[in-house]
């Protein structure tokens, strides 16, 4: 590669929605970085004059993958401005339909998307190709069939919980729409041990609680079974610990909120300490976005899209900050802000490996908080607080979607909707720069990626691209 | 005719056996409505005929299709279709990347000009020159436009192929344009819902492969077998409307008894689709067995309709057969749905034919 090249990379496939990556290459490495997100549809625009409830219906349409989330955020927005709380059984419910879809998603990621990467030609040679390959390769290896249908299957529950999915209508803000049935409850254990099952003959080749028992980087290099020591192996020879490292920082909203808390806690992990999150200090930075409007909190925010696409922007996304500085969201930062000893020793390594660890370790820990909410529930209590649409208010619903920290801000007047905003979790990690010229957090790890010569899609750069488990259509939305 | 494949060899090639292949085709001819006498001809097509290609490409979209899609019920039938149209071209579950990913598309396009069906997720959006939805450095309906020209046939999936969905939604902000309104040459299937039940993708899918023709459509170009019947009309939850017995806050001991959802708001009473048959996510549930009244989400516009939890207004409970009917009055011609779709198999350029006239017809 000759010094001072610019590569345009993109459209990526095996990502959720459209994604270009402009790099600025020499010296046969990455020297920066723009992420361009091309495909804009407007829905904040779309929800202004509408009916308070629509939002339930409308934003779960920003995506087809992480759609309870979306619902769930919409749910939790609206309750706050109408000063609803939900019944405690409906929010464990409306938790159980969010746990399963982020455990979903995780395994979309890993199986379809993330290891396909490692069946290419470009690995042939290596130890574990033939695996690799008879496992990995796209729409045709062993690994990815098993995983679709146990996929399925765990979605199962929220069909029965939520009458479909994608675009599950059943989580309102007072709790949700149906009581399930002891035979409902007793479909879903089964569903559930089904997945363990799964999970522990397939992609742990072990019991789960061994896995989350992992409690450093030393103890996670010994792990021999499933499909994660075949990623463990490949990460060792392919260098994917020091590949793509983030800054350090990391945000979640604290993920399944119940009576007790969230299963997972919200918070700020910060130069390898815990901080306290202050969702007062979140802004959205529009200057190299082709947005117009100036800096603001979401609760003040608009988007009004520049038609003209005016330089110095370079994408439709938004650059969210946190006391200004961008911050990295997902399965890893959710693990690491909760306290895991795993996580927290991958926290500082921050690369590719560690961020599909951390989506790996949060499988492992989802299916036992799943199991304990199917076991906990009562099927007579009551799954829906006595509410109404709320007609006058502000409210913020933040939640974790599978790829990270997911908020919507809302105002009512006269029960209509007169400002909604959100910020996804891939408007975070893949955010433009901010007028300080602060790349965002993909940006910033694609600095010093390899680009062999000849290569037009460095197969580093889609590494690094697809271990933040991008959702395009989210982070634009 | 050795050297074309056929779905047979690439079923065989793809680890299938032969009794798989005829469940299969038992299978098909049960989803799609088809006898038993069927399940030989199916069978008899899939040896003989060459495999259809298809290319699958993504607009203004959510991605919820494609993810419908890949959770068909039968594991057997998900397998079997994968394997039968092997996505020659899909962007978000294909190996190949970037710019290796759009010469396969070329090539697909280039080797099998006027043979391959073109699946289409999601939709242009035209404001701003189509600057809102670039892929491949170009706006995507260009490299719409360049792929249905030497389509045979398009599929619209989802409501936003069909009708431009949650995008198109007041105000517009993208002019995001259904793909009937972009591509006016070619024969259209529209498979609405947000998304379209698995099942439903499948057996259309796989109609069109196996018969090469359109299956028969409905006067909004929609499969007649999948769309053909009004939610309503096969509700579990059914007698409770006719009793009068209704759901009047979420929860409530009516909610507990199963009762109708139509004061919630639920539009099953003028929305035309399978969910109350076919059901969904493995035929486990559907929105009204959970309790939440259906959006009508397989019907134009549904989104500017008013609050999904106002009830549908323009019926009175008395009223309700001779207003839906009146709504459906050209779909209730083929409500018998099966025997309309077999006696009248009329092939892919009749079908081509009727769908221009039938758009004529909407224009006038």
């Amino acid at each position: 590669m000759m010094s001072g090249a610019r590569l345009l990379v993109g459209p990526f496939n095996r990502v959720e929605g459209d994604l270009e990556v402009t790099l600025d290459v020499a010296e046969g490495r990455v020297r920066a970085a723009r992420v361009n997100s091309p495909l804009f549809r407007g829905f904040e625009r779309m929800l202004l004059g509408k009916g308070a409830m629509d939002a339930l219906t409308i934003t779960p349409r920003i995506c087809g993958i992480c759609s309870i989330s979306q619902s769930a955020a919409a749910a939790r927005t609206l309750a706050a401005a109408g000063g609803i709380t939900p019944a405690p059984e409906g929010e464990k419910a409306a938790a159980l339909l969010h746990a399963v879809e982020n455990v979903a998603d995780h395994m979309t990621h890993f199986n379809l998307f993330f290891m396909p990467d490692f069946a290419r030609a470009d690995y042939a040679g290596q130890g574990w190709h033939a695996r690799a390959v008879a496992r990995f390769t796209a729409m045709t290896g062993t690994g990815l069939h098993a995983a679709i249908e146990a996929r399925a299957r765990l979605l199962h529950i929220v069909g029965l919980l939520g009458g479909k999915w994608p675009h599950t209508m059943a989580i309102q803000p007072g709790g949700v729409t149906r009581a399930p049935t002891m035979r409902d409850k007793l479909r879903m254990q089964a569903g559930l041990r089904a997945f363990r099952a799964y999970l522990e003959a397939q992609m742990f080749g072990a019991p789960l609680e061994d896995f989350v028992a992992l409690d450093s980087i030393t103890a996670l290099e010994r792990w021999t079974t499933g499909d994660v020591a075949l990623f463990l192996e490949i990460a060792a020879t392919a260098g994917l610990a020091d590949m793509g490292r983030g800054a350090g920082r990391y945000l979640s909203f604290g993920a399944y909120p119940g009576p007790e808390g969230h299963a997972f806690a919200a918070g700020l992990w910060v130069n390898g300490a815990p901080a306290l999150l202050d969702p007062a200090a979140i802004t959205e930075d529009l200057s190299h976005a082709w947005m117009l409007g100036r800096t603001a909190h979401p609760a003040a925010g608009e988007t009004v899209p520049d038609a003209a696409m005016r330089a110095p922007g370079y994408s439709w996304c938004k650059a969210p900050r946190l006391g200004g500085l961008p911050f990295e969201t997902g399965a890893l930062a959710r693990q690491v802000v909760d306290g895991h000893p795993l996580a927290r020793a991958l926290a500082t390594e921050g690369g590719v490996r560690a961020r599909v660890i951390g989506r790996l370790l949060e499988i492992a820990r989802t299916q036992g908080i799943m199991e304990q909410l199917v076991a906990g529930m009562i099927p007579e209590a009551c799954f829906m607080a006595d509410w109404t649409a709320p007609q006058e208010g502000t409210g913020a619903g933040l939640v974790e979607a599978a790829r990270g920290a997911l908020g919507h801000w809302c105002r009512i007047e006269g029960g209509r909707i007169v400002s909604y905003q959100i910020i996804a979790p891939t408007t975070w990690n893949f955010s433009p720069r901010d007028v300080q010229g602060v790349p965002g957090p993909l940006e910033a790890a694609l600095v010093g990626a390899e680009v062999r010569a000849g290569e037009e899609t460095p197969l580093a750069v889609q590494h690094i691209v697809r271990s933040f488990d991008p959702c395009m259509v989210c982070t634009v939305h | 005719m050795s050297q074309i494949e056929t779905f047979y060899d690439v079923m065989r090639r793809q680890g299938i056996t032969r009794r798989s292949f005829i469940k299969y085709c038992s299978l098909t001819a049960s989803a799609l409505g088809l006898g038993p006498a069927f399940v030989p001809k199916i069978a008899h097509a899939m040896e003989t005929k060459p495999r259809t290609p298809v290319i699958w490409v993504h607009g203004l979209e959510c991605t919820c299709c494609s993810e419908s899609f890949i959770r068909s019920a039968h594991p057997l039938a998900k397998d079997v279709v994968l394997s039968m149209i092997s996505l020659d071209y899909d962007d978000t579950l294909m190996a190949a990347a970037g710019h290796a990913a759009e010469e396969a598309m070329r090539d697909t396009i280039e080797r099998y000009k006027g043979q391959y069906i073109l699946a289409v997720e999601g939709n242009p959006p035209l404001n701003e020159d189509g600057m809102f939805c670039i892929s491949g450095g170009k706006p995507f309906v260009e490299k719409l436009r360049y792929a249905a020209r030497d389509a045979k046939a398009i599929i619209s999936w989802g409501a936003c192929a069909s009708y431009g969905c949650v995008q198109a939604a007041k105000p517009n902000p993208t002019r995001a344009t259904p793909v009937h309104k972009v591509i006016t040459d070619k024969p259209i299937i529209k498979v609405p819902g947000c998304p379209p039940i698995a099942e439903v993708m499948t057996g259309v899918i796989t109609y069109m492969l196996t018969f090469d023709r359109l299956p028969e459509l409905d006067r909004q170009g929609r499969p007649a077998m999948f769309y053909g019947q009004r939610i309503h009309d096969k509700c579990y939850r059914r007698p409770h409307f006719d009793a009068g017995q209704f759901v009047e806050a979420w929860d409530d001991e009516n909610a507990r008894k199963g009762y109708c959802l139509y004061k919630m708001g639920c539009k099953g009473p003028t929305t035309y689709n399978a969910c109350s048959t076919v059901r969904w996510n493995e035929g486990v549930s559907f929105p009204i067995q959970s309790g939440h009244g259906c959006i009508g989400c397989s019907e134009d516009g549904f989104w500017d309709q008013g609050s999904f939890y106002d009830r549908v207004t323009d019926l009175t409970q008395f009223g309700v057969e001779a207003n839906a009917d009146r709504v459906g009055m050209a779909a209730a011609g083929v409500v018998g749905g099966a025997v309309a779709v077999h006696a009248a198999i009329s092939a892919l350029k009749a079908a081509q034919k009727k769908t221009q006239s039938q758009a004529s017809k909407e224009e006038a």
